[in-house]
């Protein structure tokens, strides 16, 4: 539907153009046609009888009109004159006034004489006036930019089309032999699997599944590179990128221990360390190599303490992250997942982001751009090691100290929070308080019957009395204490 | 020692349904580049008309184009090809400035 609708804005904007351009051809015709005066000089000077104008080539000034005629009559006689040769015209006696008259009229015209047709000086038509192709070049330039451009946007869409399907013709028969519901728009009024991929973009594509043992969902999303349009294209010849599967397991509560771990590429370990909002606050430390677990020197750990990290790396873990070392970008496991770091407006947030736990799996797909729908069986292993991991984190608990001492963070993460958003909150509560107040004292303002009035208003003083020796008590019990 | 060899994984009571993320929340997440081009485009446009500039005509039709390109499934059709249409038709007006 797009593609039509496409289609006919553009026949219609070329079909205007080339009518416009027709129109103004003809336009151009008549006014060559008045331009040509070569073969019919003469002719016209002959057939009208007082129009020196009509001659523009030539340069006689516009003199007074009386005086026209004589010199026009003198013209005539002086071209013929001419024609026949120049002794006659200088010899008879009554051409002598008229030759007179004649160089008086010529005065800065040249003594040579020139026939009329050398006279005639033929302007440059004006380039925008000009029936010729050249002029057109600008648009001739952005015609064909435009069709280029087209042309990339349906080969692109189609090989991010061509790509997903073969993503997932691969891995089909492991998500429905792993998952209930394959395939979901959230549109359908019963679960039931669609089977294929939802297209978000021309370059996105979206999974969601779900029915499984250990986990509440899994939402793959194929981060294609934005084939489609031009410019995206030419910007990646200068930086070039790769498409990116990026897989996120959703789980219940219990079906996941107080941990948060992350492992992946240097470069996406220190950028998430940075961003994530969980990741900042639990995993402190830089990212380890992960050299010393057995892994290669390119992927760093990042973890909230040493038993995570040894629990998570097990030998079949550390078998998948070996081989399959350039195609991961970052695997994040989290129970305190949150997404990246939100910058709000007005300072901090008053309240904590709700967290949810969380497996994050971000994978390249190789090729760096030029990949092949043949790439995409390669993906496979690594949906095999997402699968493992989902259940090995069910089965991952911490001992009893390190149970504590991630409760001890998370309680140091929330006083933190508490510390830094006090002001704030204080604020918040005062304006609440003032809030109530204000509608109390509108209420019994509002109250029509004074009795009723008088009652509300002795109500509202005796609950503020009250208040005020709760408070006085209270400072009085922190003076003995402190005492 | 593999699930699949000992139980079926698969859980049909389980189920639950795909919730689309919720953009509002997270800002970030969001491509804002056809939003921006779309923009472009109805400014370049309206600067073509009005102050008869070519160039910028043609520049508004590319913002149109790319917008487009760019452009989400879930996003109306209507509304891009109306910035579409008004920056083609301001770019096809005849005008000898350049």
């Amino acid at each position: 539907m797009k593609y039509f609708y496409l289609c006919v804005s553009i026949i219609l904007s070329e079909l205007y153009l080339i009518l416009k351009l027709g129109r103004y051809n003809d336009d151009f015709d008549d006014g060559e046609d008045i331009a040509e005066f070569d073969d019919n000089d003469f002719a016209e000077f002959e057939d009208v009888s007082e129009d020196p104008a009509v001659d523009v080539e030539k340069e006689p000034p516009p003199r007074a009109a009386p005086s026209s005629t004589p010199i026009e009559d003198d013209e005539d006689e002086a071209t013929v004159e001419n024609e026949d040769g120049q002794d006659e015209f200088e010899d008879a006696d009554d051409q002598d006034m008229y030759s007179k008259y004649d160089n008086e009229e010529f005065e800065g015209y040249e003594k040579t004489n020139p026939s009329f047709k050398n006279t005639l000086i033929y302007r440059e038509v004006p380039a925008h006036l000009q029936n010729s192709w050249e002029s057109y070049y600008m648009e001739i330039l952005m015609v064909t930019g435009l069709l280029a451009y087209i042309m990339n946007y349906i080969i692109g869409k189609n090989k991010n089309s061509r790509l997903a399907q073969a993503w997932f013709n691969s891995h089909r028969e492991l998500l429905e032999s792993n998952f209930a519901l394959v395939g979901d728009d959230g549109t359908s009024k019963e679960a039931t699997s669609t089977g294929k991929l939802n297209q978000e973009n021309e370059h996105i594509y979206n999974l969601w599944c779900s029915g499984r043992v250990c986990c509440e969902g899994m939402l793959i999303q194929l981060k294609f590179l934005k084939r489609q349009d031009l410019l995206n294209v030419l910007a990646r010849m200068m930086r070039p990128a790769c498409d990116q599967v990026q897989v996120k397991v959703t789980l219940n509560d219990e079906d996941m221990d107080t941990f948060v771990f992350a492992v992946g590429s240097r470069k996406a370990m220190a950028r998430l360390q940075k961003e994530m909002q969980d990741l900042s606050e639990f995993c402190g430390d830089k990212p380890k190599s992960g050299a010393k677990y057995g892994v290669p020197e390119s992927l760093s750990i990042l973890s909230e303490m040493g038993e995570v990290t040894d629990g998570v790396m097990d030998n079949k873990m550390v078998h998948y992250l070996t081989s399959h070392a350039e195609k991961i970008e970052s695997i994040h496991f989290s129970d305190q997942f949150s997404g990246p770091k939100v910058m709000q407006e007005e300072g901090q947030p008053l309240k904590l982001p709700e967290t949810k736990k969380t497996l994050l799996f971000t994978f390249n797909v190789p090729g760096m751009g030029n990949t092949s729908p043949k790439d995409m069986d390669s993906l496979l292993p690594l949906m095999n090691m997402v699968i493992y991991s989902i259940d090995k984190v069910r089965k991952l608990r911490l001992n009893r100290e390190g149970k504590q001492k991630a409760d001890r963070n998370r309680a140091r993460v929330e006083e933190n929070f508490l510390k830094q958003t006090h002001t704030q909150r204080q604020e918040a509560a005062q304006t609440r308080r003032e809030e109530k107040k204000r509608a109390e004292k509108e209420r019994i303002m509002n109250e029509e019957d004074p009795d009723r009035q008088r009652r509300l208003e002795e109500a509202a003083q005796r609950r503020e009395q009250k208040k005020l020796e709760k408070k006085q008590m209270k400072m009085k019990q922190i003076k003995v204490k402190a005492m | 020692m593999t699930v699949n060899n000992m139980a079926d994984p698969r859980r049909p009571n389980k189920i639950f349904r795909y919730k689309p993320p919720n953009t509002e929340t997270n800002p970030t997440l969001e491509d804002p580049t056809p939003d921006y081009m779309n923009l472009l485009g109805m400014i370049f446009s309206m600067c073509g008309l009005m102050l008869k500039l070519k160039w910028c005509a043609w520049i508004a039709v590319y913002c149109s184009f790319i917008s487009f390109a760019n452009s989400r499934s879930s996003e109306d059709t209507k509304q891009m090809m109306s910035s579409f249409i008004i920056s083609d038709i301001s770019s096809t007006q005849r005008n000898p400035q350049m």
